[in-house]
């Protein structure tokens, strides 16, 4: 007894330390986006000036709001793509094909960002698109593709065939089976590959540094431009409003989540 | 063509594309308002007909025909047949009412008609007051009854279900097989069922089409078949059987485990070999002495209902006896019987040559 109580006791301290090793740098830039010292040695007063500072920078809320509109867009499209290649991935037959078409998916998941950002700088100079807004949301899209494939297809596959034999057996033609059937049972897939597409989106830096030109940024790039410029405390205060932000998100996530199988719960129970 | 023949199957052979063969020249007529059952073990090729008529897979020789027209090529969803499937297959997305109303919606019923045959779907199945409960909080025996709902509404000629009791406990299977039953005569429509059940085939069916290897063993009706089993994989698979070597020394005399008997079988050589079949429960325990065989008791169980006795005659062939009497392990017991509970089969009879046969000895129709 005693001995599982002290194993309890080791492990709880073990997560402590590492969550506070986690969390500290942040506490830390959080704590010093309130410094009325104007740097990140010695606090010497508590203020709100560069929290102001950043939402009087107008350049900044259009760069926040290009990274929205990138994260939006490429999302969307990526999502779209997404879905309709895992279906085609999905309606191959032979399995060696569908094993190489998922190893290929899953290739450009796990390969480095900066290969990625590199080769899509090579390729948009050949092609000659002009880096800016396309290039990046072009890239974005690239990338999350295969993220939303990833979502979605397991669904897919989880999903009977008896149910398309069903809907074709009712009367469906191949269109309305696809559009009933398929695409309502892959809707939380396809939301999952969306969310996902998102947030990657959104926390880019390494791809978009390198695809992106003549003035356009997004979040991401420009604070790590303004970082190495030189400190301003703005950047704290800007960070702390995206780490809110992603807080809120999460939280958010959660409460629909617990919400979703309440419901899925109190269905099992009637 | 008869116009009660609703299904026409003409020499159908269903081949995969690794030769493996599932149907082999199957030939058989379906007729309005009866309900058939396609009986076999698994891979014999029964669901592979129900797929066939339902319109999944094309034959790979042969022609089917519903209500008198080709429909090789005709798709599934141009097809006036619906399916119950082994696992309901219902739309998890949609609740009761959405799931039986997704055909009637494909055929863009106005509002009203919808609501009107959904709900009289649900009544019929005994579902009323399920319209907006969701596919995950129902039982095995709801969801079996929205998927029979899901398929009447759209008020097809013929019914397929495909092993639609399986999934279920015994007590709710038995009573669905009422309920099937019951459905069939209030429709009056075809119903084809597909089980590896015999004694769901036997309880249920009009006409059982027994199959094995993708051919039709026999068919008839649930009688016929029980009684007049052809062949030995027929009588094997229907019920319990005693299956015992024998030999036909005339028409209506046949020997078996050293003795001859007196039998209602004709149209056979003289001398032929043969093998008798005698269900368990035609056999009668009485005292050694009396009985027309004499068995050693090896082995006993109850059933509940009845007991199961295991013995072994002289000439050593092994019986099934069940029986509300009870009897001691290594008693010998004498077991006694009527001709006509004898039943004898002869060796690679096809059915077509049974029936003939049955016909040149005047014993009339099966049975």
């Amino acid at each position: 007894m005693r001995s599982v109580d002290r194993r309890w006791r080791w492990s709880n301290l073990y997560l402590t330390a590492v969550f506070v090793i986690l969390y500290a740098p942040i506490a830390y830039l959080i704590v010093y986006s309130f410094n009325s010292g104007g740097t990140m040695q010695g606090f010497e007063g508590f203020t709100l000036e560069w929290y102001g500072e950043v939402l009087q920078d107008t350049r900044l809320l259009i760069i926040v709001l290009n990274t929205v509109v990138i994260a939006l867009l490429s999302a969307l499209v990526s999502t779209i793509l997404g879905t309709i290649g895992a279906l085609a991935i999905y309606e191959v037959k032979r399995r060696s094909r569908k094993n190489a078409l998922l190893a290929l998916n899953n290739v450009l998941i796990v390969s480095p960002d900066v290969i990625i950002g590199a080769s899509f700088l090579i390729l948009f100079t050949i092609i000659g698109i002009q880096l800016g807004f396309v290039s990046v949301l072009l890239s974005h899209i690239a990338f999350s593709v295969p993220i939303v494939v990833l979502m979605v297809l397991p669904k897919l596959q989880e999903m009977r065939t008896s149910m398309l034999d069903a809907a074709r057996d009712l009367g469906a033609n191949a269109w309305q089976v696809l559009t009933r059937v398929v695409v309502p049972y892959m809707k939380p897939g396809i939301f999952a590959g969306f969310f996902m597409a998102l947030t990657y989106s959104l926390d880019d830096f390494a791809v978009t540094f390198f695809v992106t030109g003549n003035g356009f940024s997004t979040l991401s790039v420009e604070i790590y431009s303004r970082a190495r410029q030189g400190i301003s405390l703005s950047i704290n205060a800007l960070s702390t409003l995206l780490f809110l932000f992603t807080v809120a998100l999460v939280i958010g996530y959660y409460f629909i989540n617990r919400r979703n199988a309440r419901l899925a719960e109190s269905g099992e129970r009637r | 063509m008869a116009d009660d023949v609703i299904i026409r199957f003409d020499r159908v052979t269903k081949r995969y594309e690794d030769g493996v063969t599932v149907l082999d020249e199957v030939s058989f007529d379906i007729e309005r308002g009866k309900f058939y059952t396609l009986l076999g073990p698994s891979g014999c090729g029964k669901t592979t007909i129900l797929r066939l008529i339902a319109g999944f897979m094309e034959p790979t020789e042969g022609n089917i025909y519903i209500n008198g027209k080709l429909v090789n090529r005709v798709p599934a969803n141009k097809r006036q047949v619906n399916t119950v499937f082994q696992d309901y297959a219902l739309f998890p997305h949609l609740n009761v009412y959405e799931n039986v109303a997704f055909g009637l919606r494909i055929k863009k019923l106005d509002r009203l008609s919808i609501d009107t045959k959904v709900k009289e779907a649900l009544r019929f199945v005994n579902l009323e007051g399920y319209e907006n409960r969701d596919i995950a909080g129902m039982s095995g025996g709801q969801r079996q009854r929205v998927a029979i709902a899901r398929a009447i509404v759209n008020e097809p000629e013929v019914l397929l279900l495909d092993e639609p009791l399986s999934a279920l406990d015994l007590k709710l299977r038995t009573e669905m097989q009422y309920e099937l039953r019951e459905l069939q005569r209030r429709l009056g429509i075809t119903f084809v069922f597909v089980t590896h059940d015999q004694e769901e085939a036997l309880a249920m069916s009009d006409e059982i089409f027994v199959l094995n290897k993708g051919r039709i063993q026999q068919s008839g009706t649930p009688t016929d078949i029980y009684d007049e089993p052809i062949n030995r994989f027929v009588a094997d698979f229907i019920g319990e059987s005693n299956i015992i070597p024998g030999r036909m020394i005339r028409d209506y005399l046949v020997e078996f485990a050293g003795k001859p008997f007196e039998c209602v079988d004709g149209g056979f050589r003289e001398g032929e070999p043969v093998e008798i079949v005698i269900r368990p429960e035609d056999l009668e325990i009485t005292e050694p002495e009396s009985g027309k065989l004499r068995i050693r008791v090896e082995s006993q169980l109850f059933r509940g209902v009845h007991y199961e006795i295991k013995g072994r005659d002289e000439s050593g062939n092994t019986w099934l006896v069940h029986s509300t009497r009870k009897a001691e392990v290594d008693e010998h017991i004498g077991l006694t019987f009527g001709p006509e509970a004898i039943h004898v089969m002869r060796f690679g009879e096809t059915e077509e040559e049974f029936d003939r046969r049955l016909e040149t000895y005047g014993e009339g129709s099966h049975g």
